[in-house]
């Protein structure tokens, strides 16, 4: 255990660019867009009259609808950006995680200490798939609270009280825990994905990135072709299945319309495997499915030759 | 004490090629080996069999273990250095103290940061901020501080000036070396090892052309020096090898008759490169590193 924690730390120290700065960076972007977009409003509209205007006609706005328009405002607005830079880091970071080592030949010392190859890959990969969300979400946390407490001030110059207008019935922390609960059960649900990217960082003897979306590339164009030969149509190959992975994802990305009005959504809807409202069962329901299931099975491989080709990483 | 390595014809294939061919090797506890060959003789794939970091075939066991199954519990009581410079460069020295302090349940703080002590580097170093000399003393702080049974020196001081190279060896025998520890040592520097090994492996074309402890090349071999008008009867006496050096023939002779020898001309214990190059050329293999050795061996004599 103490060893594990040890590697995850290393893990950390290792990254602490793309697993902390980078949130951080984002986050201070955020806030100070956040704080332009006031200065800019502030600038043109001197007595503040028009927003006064828009925080008197959502006053007006039932109660339903204003906590519902904040809640859903929550989900999406505020952690749709993080949710993009996490992606594109851990992605770099499994495809750099046995990979870095081998290229510097610090392998050799890393392979000198008693630390199984079964563990080290395990602290990479829940580096990456729980260790980088966790970091990400306390940041989102932190813009969160922050900006709340921006919107809960200009909220009182323009009178009113952001308790009773929003704040106490919009279910706030709610939104911040199904945002997390959405970035761990996509770790999940991207496990093949994880783990195709560890292969390739285990086995690549360059550019990792190459060789991680060449091969998926020319395999779907084959299949397109092979298809269009036989049967003159395009359909089911690599690209759909997995740009149908991708929009039956657990990650809150987009917006659906429900009972006439635009509500947040899970992954991209259109197919009707899954329902994409965002909520915890549904998030769940797509860990017990049978995709997920399938998923795993390929997850496992691919790990499984990660691991082969880690041991083997010191030969020849 | 039982052994701390023992191979039966251990074997290593890449292809058709055999690195690594039938190899017996017994190595007890408390020696300082140095294991010498030419380039691609398979010393490092010998090594790597023996830490764990490439699988082989024959039989291997290490303090009781089989490496290839068994790297990780190893490791607790094997240390290595392989090759200059393999400390990761983007971390620093007090993290690369936690991180082994807290996987390594032999590894001494306190060791460790008395040994640095005497170095330049300080716990906010980066290892990319230091000089290749001062990484090699890093890593050796690191692997001193363990508390290991084998310590496996894989061209441990490559590419670093004499001064780090004297003081490696001499913080080795100093500080670190005792008769439970056993040392096994690469090197293509055989002239610095050569004091402080107790036994001599020449490994040549993957398979053992010489193993046996210093004492009996004190005791079987024999160096010859005499001037041109004696070297037909020197020649007479059955040598193993024989070169000219500025005007002389020096011949190498094993278990020979030291009163006759002393006859002839003066009598020297031969140096491990003399013996090395000898060896390695009774076996008809004098390529250019060979003669490369013969030299470095000839300016040592002169």
């Amino acid at each position: 255990m103490s060893r594990l924690f040890a590697l995850l730390k290393r893990e950390f120290w290792e990254n602490r660019g793309a697993l902390r700065t980078t949130p951080i960076v984002i986050g201070a972007l955020y806030i100070v867009g956040t704080l332009m977009a006031i200065f800019t409003t502030v600038h043109f509209d001197n007595d503040l009259y028009t927003f006064k205007e828009a925080v008197r006609l959502f006053a007006e706005l039932p109660e339903a609808q204003r906590a519902n328009l904040v809640f859903q405002t929550n989900l999406l607005a505020g952690s749709s950006v993080f949710t993009i830079a996490l992606g594109v880091v851990v992605f770099f970071y499994l495809l750099g995680a046995l990979y870095d080592d081998r290229k510097d030949r610090s392998i050799l010392f890393w392979k000198s200490l008693p630390a199984s190859d079964t563990l080290t890959l395990a602290s990479k990969l829940i580096t990456g798939l729980v260790v980088a969300p966790l970091i990400f979400w306390v940041v989102y946390l932190a813009t969160q609270l922050l900006t709340a407490g921006i919107a809960a001030i200009m909220v009182m110059t323009a009178g009113e009280n952001p308790w009773t207008l929003y704040l106490g019935i919009s279910q706030p922390i709610k939104a911040w825990l199904l945002v997390l609960a959405s970035w761990l059960t996509n770790s999940v649900w991207s496990l093949p994905i994880a783990g195709w990217l560890l292969l390739v960082s285990s086995f690549a003897p360059r550019i990792p990135l190459l060789f991680a979306v060449l091969p998926p590339i020319v395999f779907a164009v084959l299949q397109l072709w092979i298809k269009f030969l036989q049967t003159f149509t395009f359909s089911d190959n690599l690209f759909g299945v997995l740009g149908l992975w991708f929009a039956n994802s657990p990650l809150i990305l987009s917006a659906q319309e429900n009972d006439n009005a635009i509500e947040v959504a899970l992954g991209v809807p259109g197919g009707n495997t899954f329902d994409h409202a965002v909520t915890l069962g549904n998030m769940l329901d797509r860990l017990f499915s049978q995709q997920m299931a399938i998923g795993l099975a390929v997850g496992a491989v691919f790990i499984a030759g990660a691991l082969w080709f880690r041991t083997r990483a010191t030969e020849g | 004490m039982t052994d701390v390595i023992k191979a039966r014809g251990l074997t290593k294939r890449y292809g058709k090629h055999l690195a690594v061919d039938h190899i017996d090797l017994t190595i007890p506890a408390g020696r300082i080996v140095g294991l010498i060959g030419p380039n691609g003789a398979g010393k490092t794939t010998a090594l790597k069999a023996i830490l764990g970091l490439a699988n082989f075939d024959g039989e291997l066991s290490v303090l009781g273990r089989n490496p290839s199954r068994q790297r990780a519990s190893l490791m607790e009581d094997v240390c290595f250095i392989a090759d200059v410079a393999v400390l990761p460069r983007w971390i620093r020295v007090k993290e690369l103290i936690e991180l082994t302090e807290r996987i390594h349940p032999r590894f001494s703080r306190e060791k460790c940061q008395r040994y640095l002590a005497s170095t330049k580097i300080t716990p906010d170093h980066r290892v990319k901020q230091l000089s290749k000399g001062m990484t090699v003393q890093l890593h050796l702080a690191i692997v001193m501080a363990i508390d290991a049974r084998l310590l496996v020196l894989d061209e441990p001081t490559l590419g670093l000036d004499i001064l780090y190279r004297k003081q490696f060896y001499t913080n080795l025998l100093n500080d670190y070396f005792d008769e439970e520890r056993t040392i096994l040592i690469t090197t293509h520097q055989v002239e610095e090892v050569e004091h402080i090994l107790s036994d001599l492996i020449f490994i040549q074309d993957g398979k053992i052309a010489l193993d046996c402890s210093m004492e009996a090349v004190q005791e079987q071999y024999t160096e010859l020096m005499v001037r041109s008008d004696q070297a037909e009867a020197a020649r007479a006496l059955g040598p193993l090898f024989e070169r000219v050096l500025m005007g002389r023939h020096i011949f190498l002779f094993k278990d020979a008759d030291r009163a006759a020898l002393g006859a002839l001309g003066e009598l020297h214990t031969p140096s491990v490169a003399d013996l090395f190059v000898a060896t390695m050329s009774q076996s008809g293999h004098m390529d250019g590193e060979i003669s490369a050795f013969q030299q470095t061996a000839g300016g040592a004599v002169a």
